[in-house]
């Protein structure tokens, strides 16, 4: 008892001292809780539903920022993950007949593999080179797929996928778990020593190599760890839609991607989230002025990305927060001094 | 002479039609630390990225401790112990000035010497220490001044902790005081000092520059390079005095 108690009380004090000083801290708080209780208040089947969808696309956004934000691996193929990962959870669903539990995982890894093949030839390509060479690798399977339609249903797809979980409401959990435990293993691993070599090499990849790093190795972590968890989404979208058909590889889907990101703001992982939950309820909301819809969506994005360029969230987050000149640390902006070093903030 | 340590030999590299490097050879011991220089096009930083395999030679071998090094990834050289830094400074712009040595502190090189007890950012810290620019450990590198530059370029250099450093002009765009600050590091540098355990009696260095006088100072022998090929190699007294090199630099008429 004693022992629960302390670390009843330790958390608190970490609460207090770590998460109740900053806003964006707070408002990740708020968010993660707001996930996890929203049932209680609605479960509204159109509600879960958006939010499931949402979810699922958040893990997919952040995974875009993995590679191609935070290495710079530009990908513009990014559907290509998406893909492989909603086609091998099917295939393996219908024909191998396993449960989603193994067939989600076992579609990521699918989506690894193909990380490293189209990893591979792509290692000696930059910028544009690389963005347009991407492109082209989701188009290419898209026409595989269609020459093989006994085996991956050709322009239908693959439908009769066996459910996530007997009801919406445990799709719901374990959607977002699924998304909250995804995201903060991606923010882990951009906040480590890896992170660091990750934003090197978007800097300047000669230098890192200069410093003794095996470029190659690094990028093709990135390609699989994006793989990785754009599987993991495309899988659960295969899942809780009960089809993996041929949108799933489509241009518009890679851009898609890039639009989430880019307005939540690229090398953050949390923008890309946030937009999605934005965006995409959205435009679901649009749907009432379906001759507007596309207009409308296209009005917010250009006017955020006016009026701020780095993305939605970045821009808030500098709004309320201030960088210590000292110790660089943030701090709330109304503060006049650091939190930590004390230093006058102006 | 041969040597054990670095031995160039029938070194070519060529650009199209241009030869940048034509059969190079010589070689340096342990404890030397050689100036090379030459006039602009002379192939010297050529010659540098040859070594760290940055280019690959079109023929020729460089050994590196009785290793064949010629065309090996780089990142494999300086997990060999040479590091070299970069005439126009690279820093990862965005980053700050300790991330920027940490991504050397993380090579394996790095991570299997050196005080192992020590966090990486500890033996970044030491590094930047080393080089005079630690109180500016989390400043953005966008934000640091040309000679703090390349200060930082020496800094994630020498955290691989190399046995050979390859400089290219590390005096390029610095005041004369900067230029001084500079060329009295480098020598504490070679002599050695409390960085890194296994090597504390201090890199050996190829140090590309213009700036002779300061040079000369630092150096014990001076290989002059023009057209891509060897004229003079020697101590800085024979090679300031050589009719070749006058020329090379001077034009004839300066002879």
């Amino acid at each position: 008892m004693g022992m629960l108690s302390y670390y009843f009380r330790k958390s608190l004090t970490v609460c207090k001292d770590e998460v109740l000083v900053l806003p964006s801290r707070v408002a990740v708080g708020v968010f993660v809780v707001t996930i996890l209780v929203l049932p209680l208040f609605s479960q509204s089947p159109y509600l879960l539903r958006i939010l499931i969808l949402s979810s699922i696309f958040a893990i997919f956004a952040a995974s875009w920022d993995l590679l191609s934000g935070f290495t710079g691996q530009m990908n513009f193929g990014h559907a290509l993950f998406f893909g492989v990962g909603a086609y091998s959870a099917a295939l393996l669903n219908i024909h191998g007949h396993l449960p989603p539990w193994a067939s989600i995982p076992l579609g990521a890894l699918g989506a690894v593999l193909t990380g490293l093949i189209v990893g591979i030839p792509c290692l000696r390509l930059r910028g544009t080179y690389l963005a347009l060479t991407t492109l082209a690798f989701p188009v290419i399977l898209l026409g595989i797929i269609f020459a093989v339609p006994d085996i991956t249903g050709g322009e239908l797809g693959l439908s009769g996928l066996s459910r996530l979980t007997g009801s919406r409401l445990w799709d719901y959990y374990l959607t977002s778990v699924i998304m909250l435990v995804s995201c903060a293993v991606m923010w882990k691993i951009t906040d480590s020593n890896t992170g660091i070599i990750f934003h090197a090499i978007r800097e300047d990849e000669l230098a890192v190599r200069a410093s003794g790093i095996n470029t190659i190795r690094y990028k093709l972590l990135a390609f699989s760890l994006g793989g990785f968890f754009a599987g993991i989404s495309g899988g659960l979208y295969a899942h809780f839609m009960r089809i993996a058909g041929p949108s799933t590889l489509e241009v518009s889907m890679s851009f898609t991607v890039v639009i989430w990101a880019v307005f939540g703001g690229i090398v953050t992982i949390y923008g890309p989230v946030g937009a999605v939950f934005i965006l995409f309820p959205l435009l679901e909301f649009l749907r009432f002025w379906p001759e507007y819809r596309t207009l409308a969506f296209a009005l917010v994005i250009l006017l955020i990305l006016l009026y701020m360029p780095e993305g939605l969230f970045p821009y808030l987050r500098d709004k309320l927060e201030t960088q210590c000149p000292r110790c660089k640390i943030r701090n709330v902006a109304k503060r006049k001094t650091c939190r930590i070093c004390a230093a006058p903030l102006n | 002479m041969p040597t054990d340590f670095l031995t160039v030999e029938g070194l070519s590299k060529d650009f199209g039609g241009l030869r940048a490097i034509g059969n190079v050879s010589f070689s340096m011991g342990r404890n030397e630390v050689i100036g090379l220089i030459g006039p602009n096009g002379a192939g010297k930083t050529t010659l540098l990225r040859l070594i760290t395999g940055i280019l690959k030679p079109d023929s020729g071998t460089i050994r590196f401790k009785n290793t064949d090094i010629a065309g090996k990834k780089t990142w494999d050289i300086v997990g060999m112990g040479i590091a070299c830094t970069f005439q126009n400074m690279r820093p990862f712009r965005r980053l700050p000035i300790i991330a920027n040595v940490m991504v050397s502190c993380l090579s394996p090189r790095a991570m299997k010497r050196g005080e192992w007890v020590k966090k990486v950012e500890a033996k970044a810290m030491d590094a930047l220490e080393f080089a005079g620019i630690s109180d500016m450990a989390l400043e953005k590198a966008s934000t640091l001044s040309q000679g703090d530059l390349k200060r930082l370029e020496v800094a994630r250099a020498i955290a691989t902790e190399p046995e050979l450093l390859l400089l290219d002009e590390p005096f390029g765009g610095l005041s004369p005081a900067e230029t001084e600050l500079m060329a009295k590091s480098i020598k504490r540098l070679h002599k050695g000092g409390r960085f890194g355990r296994l090597h504390s009696e201090g890199p050996a260095m190829i140090i590309v520059e213009h700036k002779l006088q300061q040079l000369m100072k630092i150096v014990t022998r001076i290989i002059v390079l023009d057209f891509g090929t060897v004229i003079a190699d020697g101590t800085p007294e024979d090679v300031v005095n050589d009719r070749q090199v006058i020329k090379a630099y001077l034009g004839q008429g300066g002879v």
